[in-house]
Order: structure tokens, then C-alpha cells, then sequence
């Protein structure tokens, strides 16, 4: 059984990724299961997906912990230690990362693959940050099982359930035939089978009302909390003609861009999400957008 | 005709305090987020906002929380009737038990379009039948966005949701019209009754800041633009917001002393088409065929909605 693990964000198409590898699986003749695992948090916050391919039954349940393939869409993950992308990873566990650059320090550690899916989604979907497609058709190659017309198939099919036609269709057909014919299918080692024991159960003890009724007494703490590894463009103020119209400080919805006191409007990059609604409204247009790209570990 | 006098002309006027901390986990470009940080700018930091449960359930998870205010999180039908128990509480420790008058708070109820519309909207009635006093913020995004966008009595005909789609039978996708909530509050006669935009913040400042000077039920209705329900780019937020108010969808109005008063009135109405042409809830209507006979019913509502005012 081949175990692979998506990284990315809200809204970038993972868990429709894991989707069409697990469809794409299937027409191939595979048994297959695939899932997204995400908290409350939104479009933005780091999600994961988890799709199994296997030639006999799967009995296997729940996240993957040790995955065969982990294929990550947004470099900026492998600074966030909430998401731990490399998680679970040995030296067995081949690594795919969007990234225009290969990292060395990690492919020092693991095997590593890396391609710009987000210029070859702005090339064929005219959109940067949607990998649903692209993603897929990477672990597809990567396990070297998958032929192309079952994937091709697998996209239609699930594209076209989320009412995504004609020509954006297309242009995913073709953004998947690219990426097939780019990369080499991976030498994979399968994982030794661990024997499952079951443990006794675990019962629950109980706890007094208060630990279930909690009461926060620190106004205002959520800025403790960064939403600055949201982002995946970055807006930058241009100070040289920026004239202080303080739109950007208005629109705002996390109220991010403060008013300093030369009465010059300052961006909060630990907190901003980059939704760059200060670039779209600006109306001198002197709010520049600028990729992030993450620092390897 | 009575005309807005507000204290704020300009943007720089608006109010500096941020009354939102950021790093909530809401949605990059939340529309609705926007329109409750301007109006909390506007409400000062003594409050007590009953929230029903929705994505603004997001805005404080504990340990954490983005107010200074405090916060109350009820069922999605129990916001107005706790904002009842808190404001009861609070009269009878100020009459009775020694509690003093600058201990006293603003009680808002903060419920989104599902609340207010389907679950909520039975109590939140009563209460403004009681004469309540507080304030009713709903965000209103069309569709029960927390649990993945499906229809609510607030999702506007011709719309996609999760439980309507486009489909062969149903090709329009909501088949209903949306519910006209300032018409069925009106008919209670609050004391203060508006719709708000996030894209007009002067406005919106405005109309809280009459409204806290006010005593009894004062509602809000709040358009939200929802990146990830609605299917556009965040960055597009408040262009979506915009262009609901130009092409006349969305009528920024207040209720006050029994007139009805569009406060911000788009000039030259625009085609209804500029608003939906860049969603994705109403892509049906455009690809893989225009479907004409729906477009025209949308444009033909908005018009005889403003021919009663034009």
C-alpha cells in the first residue's frame, strides 16, 4: 500500500487534490480512500490531506502518521510548526515540494522533488495558488502506476462535480499533461507492514463543570496568535508615493495596517493574512504584491 | 426628508481605536469581519456581545480572543434571549444592588444571516416586541458559511449553494427569493433599523454612532462578501461589496422615526450582471449557457425594488 500526504492551505485545492488521485487510483485498478483533515480555521490556514492507494483491500483507517509520499503546495509550511509538514518522515519518504528553488539542506536529509507549480498554474489557469490539479498530477507520476488517461479522467470528474467546465476545465487538462510528461515517475521503497495490537480500552474520567466552561480574562490575546504564515503574496507599501489617503487602513478587515504617528499607514506582517484587499483598493495602485517564498529549515 | 448628519465626512476621520485584535481564524478578506471591526470602533470597548454560533464562533476560541469586550457564546438560536437574561441581570444589579451606572454595558447580539433569518428569528422578534434594549449586528454572507455554505432563507434567488446547486432539473440553482428581513423588522417598528456595507465605512460609522446614542432594539444588517462561499478572490472583497451596491442589489437604507432613507444611492444603477458575473455561486448563469430569462428576473426585481424610490 502507497501512503501519500498533502500540505497546503485552505483554498488552494488540497483536499480536491487527495480526491483526484484517489479517483485517478481507483480507474487505474486500485483500491483507494482519501480525506482531508482541517480544523475551524479558514481559507488560509494550513490543511492536510491523505489519500491510500493499494493493490488489496484497505483496512487502514485514519491520518497517515508515516507516509510513502508527502507532497507539499506551499513552501511557506515548512516553517510552521503547527502544520510539520515533514512529520512522520524518514529517510524512505519521498518529499515533494512546490518551489521554484531545491532546497539542499532538505534533500541532504530525505529524497526530494521539487517543480514551480505556481507558474505553471498561472500559465494554464491564469491563478497562482490553485493546486488541486497540479498536486495530483505530481503524486500520480511520482507512483508511477497511475497512467495518464485514468488521470486525466479522475480531474474531469472531479472538476466537473465542483461545476468547473469548458475552458478553466481544459486548461487543468492541460496544466496536468504538462506536469506528467516533467516529471520522472520515483523508485519507492515500501514500508515494512507493522503488525496492529489492540490496546485495552480507554475510558473517560470526569471533570468538574468549571474545566468545561472556561473563561478567558485577557482582553484582546488573539494577537498572540500569528496569522502572518497565512499569507502567500505579501503587499508592500511603496513609501515613496504612497500620499496617506488611509483607504488600506479602512478596508482592512483584520485591521492589520496602523495608523503610525507621521499619520503613514504600516503593514503588521505577523498578523496579516494577505488578502490583499489594501493592494486591490489602493487607489494609486502604490501597494505592490510580492510572492513569499519560505526559508528551508 | 431627513438627511444622515454624521459626525464623519472622510476616511481619516473614522475612529482610531481598533477594537478587533488581529489573528482571529477567520477568513483572509472576510467581508463580515470588516463590518463588525467599523462598528465596534464605533460601540467603545464596554460591551457584551451575545453570538450565536456561526463563523464569527471563530473570533474568540479559547484561550484566546480578539476583543475587549466581553463575549457570550450561545446556541444559533439563543443569542437575542441571552442578550435578554444580560441586560436583565444588569438593570436589576444597577436598580437593586448597588451596581453603577458607568458599569453598565452595551449589550449586542452579533448572529449571522442563518440565525437571524431561519433559527433565531422567532426570539429576536419577541425581543424587539419587548422593546429590548440592544443592539443586533447579523453579518449577512447568504448561506450558512461556518458549515460549508449551504442555503439559509437569506441566499438570494438564482445563487448556488451547497444544497441547491445548478443541476438539469433545477438549473438556476435557489429557486426561492431571498428573505427581506429590514421589511419584516420594519413592520415591528424598532427604534433603529439599518443596512450596512463594509464598503461604505463612513456610512456604517455613522449609523452606529447615532445608534449607541439610542435606547431600545437597534438593528443591523450587515452584506458580507464571502471569499470562500461566494468563490472569488479575497483581494476582491470589497469590489463585490461595491458592486452590490451600484448595480442596486444591496440598498444601503435606514429606518428611523418611521422613514425609510437610502443613505448612499448608487447614481447610474449598474447592470445586475457586474455583480454576479464574478462569483462563482452564479457561474451557471453564464457558462456553460447564459441563461438570460434568470438574469433578467434578477435585473427586473432590483428595478422594481428602486422604482418605488426613483
Amino acid at each position: 500500500m502507497w501512503r501519500i500526504r498533502l500540505h497546503g492551505r485552505g483554498g488552494q485545492g488540497i483536499k480536491t487534490a487527495s480526491q483526484i488521485l484517489g479517483s485517478a487510483g481507483f480507474y487505474s485498478g486500485f483500491q483507494a480512500q482519501d480525506f482531508p483533515l482541517y480544523g475551524a480555521e479558514r481559507r488560509g490556514a494550513p490543511v492536510m490531506a491523505f489519500t491510500r492507494i493499494s493493490e488489496k483491500v484497505i483496512l487502514e483507517r485514519g491520518p497517515i502518521i508515516s507516509p510513502d509520499i508527502i507532497l507539499i503546495g506551499d513552501e511557506t509550511l515548512l516553517n510552521d510548526s503547527q502544520s510539520a509538514p515533514l512529520c512522520g518522515a524518514d529517510p524512505t519518504t519521498l518529499i515533494f515540494v512546490n518551489s521554484p528553488h531545491p532546497p539542499e539542506k532538505l534533500a541532504q536529509k530525505f529524497s526530494l522533488v521539487t517543480a514551480d507549480l505556481t507558474d505553471l498554474c498561472h500559465k494554464h489557469l491564469n491563478k497562482r495558488t490553485i493546486y488541486s490539479s497540479a498536486l495530483s498530477a505530481v503524486g500520480a507520476r511520482l507512483l508511477g502506476t497511475i497512467e495518464l488517461a485514468d488521470l486525466l479522467q479522475a480531474v474531469e470528474d472531479e472538476l466537473t462535480q465542483q461545476g468547473i467546465v469548458t475552458q478553466a476545465l481544459q486548461g487543468n487538462l492541460e496544466l496536468v499533461r504538462e506536469i506528467y510528461t516533467k516529471i520522472e515517475p520515483a523508485i519507492l521503497t515500501p514500508k515494512v507492514e507493522k503488525t496492529l495490537i489492540t490496546k485495552p480500552m480507554v475510558l473517560p474520567d470526569y471533570r468538574p463543570v468549571v474545566d468545561g466552561a472556561p473563561i478567558i480574562l485577557e482582553p484582546g490575546n488573539m494577537a498572540l496568535r500569528k496569522t502572518g504564515n497565512w499569507r502567500v503574496e505579501r503587499p508592500e507599501i511603496d513609501y515613496t508615493h504612497c500620499n496617506d489617503c488611509l483607504i488600506c487602513y479602512a478596508r482592512c478587515p483584520d485591521g492589520v495596517i496602523a495608523v503610525n504617528p507621521e499619520g503613514r499607514p504600516a503593514i503588521d506582517y505577523d498578523h496579516c493574512k494577505g488578502c490583499l484587499i489594501c493592494a486591490q483598493e489602493c487607489p494609486g495602485h502604490f501597494i505592490n504584491t510580492v510572492r513569499e517564498t519560505g526559508l528551508f529549515p | 426628508m431627513k438627511v444622515l448628519t454624521g459626525a464623519y465626512r472622510k476616511i481619516k476621520d473614522l475612529h482610531p481605536h481598533e477594537a478587533i485584535a488581529p489573528g482571529t481564524g477567520l477568513c483572509a478578506g472576510c467581508g463580515g469581519l470588516e463590518g463588525l471591526r467599523m462598528a465596534l470602533k464605533e460601540l467603545g470597548d464596554d460591551y457584551i456581545i451575545c453570538n450565536a454560533a456561526g463563523c464569527f464562533t471563530l473570533l474568540s476560541v479559547y484561550p484566546f480572543t480578539p476583543l475587549k469586550g466581553s463575549w457570550l457564546y450561545t446556541t444559533m438560536g439563543g443569542p437575542t434571549p441571552a442578550a435578554q437574561g444580560v441586560r436583565d441581570a444588569l438593570d436589576i444589579r444597577m436598580r437593586h444592588r448597588g451596581l453603577e451606572e458607568k458599569e453598565n454595558l452595551n449589550v449586542i447580539v452579533v448572529a449571522g444571516d442563518g440565525s437571524s433569518n431561519d433559527i433565531g428569528f422567532g426570539a429576536t422578534s419577541a425581543a424587539i416586541h419587548r422593546g429590548l434594549d440592544f443592539i443586533y449586528f447579523c453579518y449577512d454572507n447568504e448561506a450558512y458559511g461556518n458549515t460549508g455554505f449551504q442555503l439559509s432563507a437569506a441566499s438570494p434567488y438564482a445563487s448556488a449553494t451547497q444544497t441547491t446547486p445548478s443541476t438539469d432539473v433545477h438549473e438556476a440553482g435557489t429557486e426561492i427569493n431571498k428573505k427581506d428581513l429590514f421589511e419584516i423588522w420594519k413592520a415591528q417598528k424598532p427604534v433603529y433599523l439599518a443596512t450596512v456595507s463594509p464598503r461604505e465605512p463612513i456610512d456604517l460609522s455613522n449609523k452606529f454612532a447615532k445608534a449607541s446614542h439610542l435606547k431600545g432594539p437597534r438593528m443591523f444588517i450587515c452584506m458580507s462578501p464571502c471569499p470562500t462561499g461566494w468563490g472569488f478572490e479575497p483581494k476582491e472583497a470589497q469590489l463585490i461589496a461595491k458592486l452590490a451596491v451600484d448595480t442596486g442589489i444591496f440598498p444601503v437604507k435606514e429606518y428611523y422615526e418611521g422613514e425609510v432613507v437610502h443613505t448612499v444611492r448608487p447614481r447610474k444603477r449598474l447592470p445586475v450582471e457586474k455583480f454576479l458575473e464574478r462569483q462563482k455561486r452564479f457561474r451557471h448563469l453564464f457558462k456553460p449557457h447564459r441563461q438570460d430569462v434568470v438574469i433578467k428576473h434578477i435585473q427586473q426585481r432590483v428595478d422594481e425594488y428602486w422604482g418605488q424610490y426613483e
